[in-house]
């Protein structure tokens, strides 16, 4: 029998899990999730969602399960072409992923369902849309129960999207640190009074975590049987949810980079040329997929994504690629996924013995790795030596579209302008000795009406 | 009962307590509304606050 791997991410849920095998990611459906999985998929429950894109497809799978004794069926879900993590998502992003919980839950009660978690790491964003990964999320509803994952939407989705909105948009990274979500009684510390005048904020989040205190040390079970609340209850928490989350709003404006490229040294020649090389290039690799480091608003991660690849396009700059999930959503943009990543320090692997989150590496490699101006910053504001970025890249990618901007442009005379200039080799003889026991290149084009070079690399 | 199965994450005390009186008092807003809907269809008027979510997909 071919080996199987159980999936590091999912070990929490009695209900299954996930595993491979030859390469293909399957489900096994435990035998005390049987009631929960037949109600998902006879109530009509699964098939509105799915055509609503809120959840993840699957077909039932003639496989052998993992675990035997337990089984009850063994699925195999659509494969998402990249699992990205909420602290590398954008305002709108999260915002997003947050309503779609909701509306979730909403079409669930109606069945006679009920979430039984509400994680941001349950949505992972498929065709351009936040979408439900975890079949085995939904647990039966009984009138009078209330919302177990009530807590959980709160610290994953409601309370970082008021700090974003209400402090400072950076404060998503709390995500990073507190992996089940920013903690009621932090989040009420940071918010500005002015949120205890909004009634949403006030009661989710505020008294919320003023009331986790004072419980702390109750017995569930002896609250428990008076907690009840009928399904119009249910339903006015929902929308007071909702209401509470259409109300955050964040607009990219002021941050450094978010209007790049009206104050770039670019001419209109220049830019079309390095668009017209990247298509072009891509297009000859057919990659499944790329990834665009230093992607800003996306405009070369479109001319890779033209292709057919699914291109994800990471940028350090939350206003860039709040911008670029803007144009996906407008344009109803299928393949392209714009994500927040700091490349001199890219998400690590985290959670239960560093196994639950993968890191940026990974998740790769990429079939094609664009690097385009870029190794500047790199190697000049982070003092990278060449080489090491060389083997950075060689492990992203199998091929790499990399410019290279010289001393003499002036966004690198800027970035020396005050500072000493200790990179003696940072020029482009000295960048293709570097790059050379990693990568052979394929071309090499001078970028019409500007200093700058266009490398089209593979990995030896 | 209220937990039957028991639960898979562990809901908080503080949580539960909280979101059922946040939903009472939301629960008296929406029947009134509903009943509002009911008088306003009285005088033939459509009710447009129904199934709200199903446009939700697109959010």
């Amino acid at each position: 029998m071919p080996e199987s791997n159980q999936l590091s991410a999912s070990f929490r849920d009695p209900s299954g899990f996930l595993f491979t095998r030859d390469g293909v990611l399957l489900r096994q459906i435990n035998r005390s999730y049987a009631d929960e999985y037949t109600r998902l998929m006879d109530s009509g429950l699964y098939d509105r969602l799915v055509k609503a894109g809120l959840l993840i497809p699957h077909v039932e799978a003639d496989q052998a399960p993992v675990q035997a004794e337990f089984v009850f069926k063994v699925i195999q879900p659509e494969r998402v072409p990249f699992i990205s993590y909420p602290y590398e998502w954008s305002f709108s992003q999260l915002k997003d992923a947050a309503l779609a919980t909701l509306s979730i839950q909403k079409r669930a009660l109606k069945a006679g369902m009920s979430l039984k978690d509400a994680s941001a790491y349950n949505i992972q964003f498929v065709r351009g849309k936040a979408t439900l990964i975890d079949t085995l999320s939904f647990g039966l509803y009984k009138e009078g129960q209330p919302w177990d994952a009530y807590r959980q939407f709160c610290q994953h989705f409601l309370v970082p999207l008021a700090l974003m909105a209400h402090v400072d948009v950076r404060l998503s990274q709390l995500l990073r640190v507190y992996i089940d979500g920013v903690p009621l009684d932090l989040a009420s510390r940071l918010l500005p009074f002015r949120t205890r005048l909004d009634f949403g904020l006030l009661t989710h989040i505020h008294v919320h975590a003023g009331a986790q205190t004072r419980y702390a040390d109750a017995d569930v079970k002896q609250t428990a049987p008076r907690a009840q609340m009928s399904q119009n209850a249910f339903l006015g928490l929902l929308e007071s949810l909702e209401g509470a989350v259409r109300k955050l709003e964040w607009k990219p404006a002021g941050t450094e980079w978010g209007n790049y490229y009206d104050i770039t040294n670019y001419s209109d020649a220049a830019f079309e040329h390095k668009k017209q090389l990247v298509g072009e290039w891509t297009a000859r690799i057919e990659p499944s997929v790329v990834w665009d480091l230093g992607a800003n608003n996306g405009v070369f991660s479109r001319a890779a994504a033209a292709s057919g690849a699914f291109t994800v396009a990471f940028d350090v700059d939350p206003a860039a690629v709040e911008q670029n999930y803007r144009q996906v959503k407008a344009a109803k943009e299928q393949t392209l996924l714009p994500l927040v990543l700091d490349l001199t320090n890219p998400s690590p692997s985290l959670g239960w013995a560093n196994r639950e989150r993968d890191s940026f590496a990974q998740r790769g490699p990429a079939d094609l790795v664009l690097a385009l101006a870029v190794i500047h910053h790199l190697a000049i504001s982070n003092n990278v030596p060449l080489p090491q970025l060389a083997d950075f890249f060689a492990e992203a990618g199998r091929r790499l579209i990399l410019e290279f901007v010289p001393k003499s442009d002036s966004q690198v005379k800027k970035l020396l302008a005050t500072r000493a200039d200790i990179f003696p080799t940072y020029t482009l003889d000295g960048f293709e000795a570097a790059f050379a026991p990693r990568f052979k290149i394929l071309e090499k084009v001078d970028l019409r009406d500007s200093e700058r070079t266009l490398y089209f690399m593979e990995v030896r | 009962m209220l937990f039957s199965p028991p639960p898979y994450l562990d809901p908080g005390s503080g949580s539960i307590i909280i979101q059922v009186l946040i939903a009472s008092l939301l629960a008296i807003g929406i029947a009134l509304r509903a009943s509002w809907s009911k008088i306003k269809s009285l005088f033939g008027k459509k009710d447009q606050a129904v199934d709200q979510d199903d446009d939700n997909a697109d959010a």
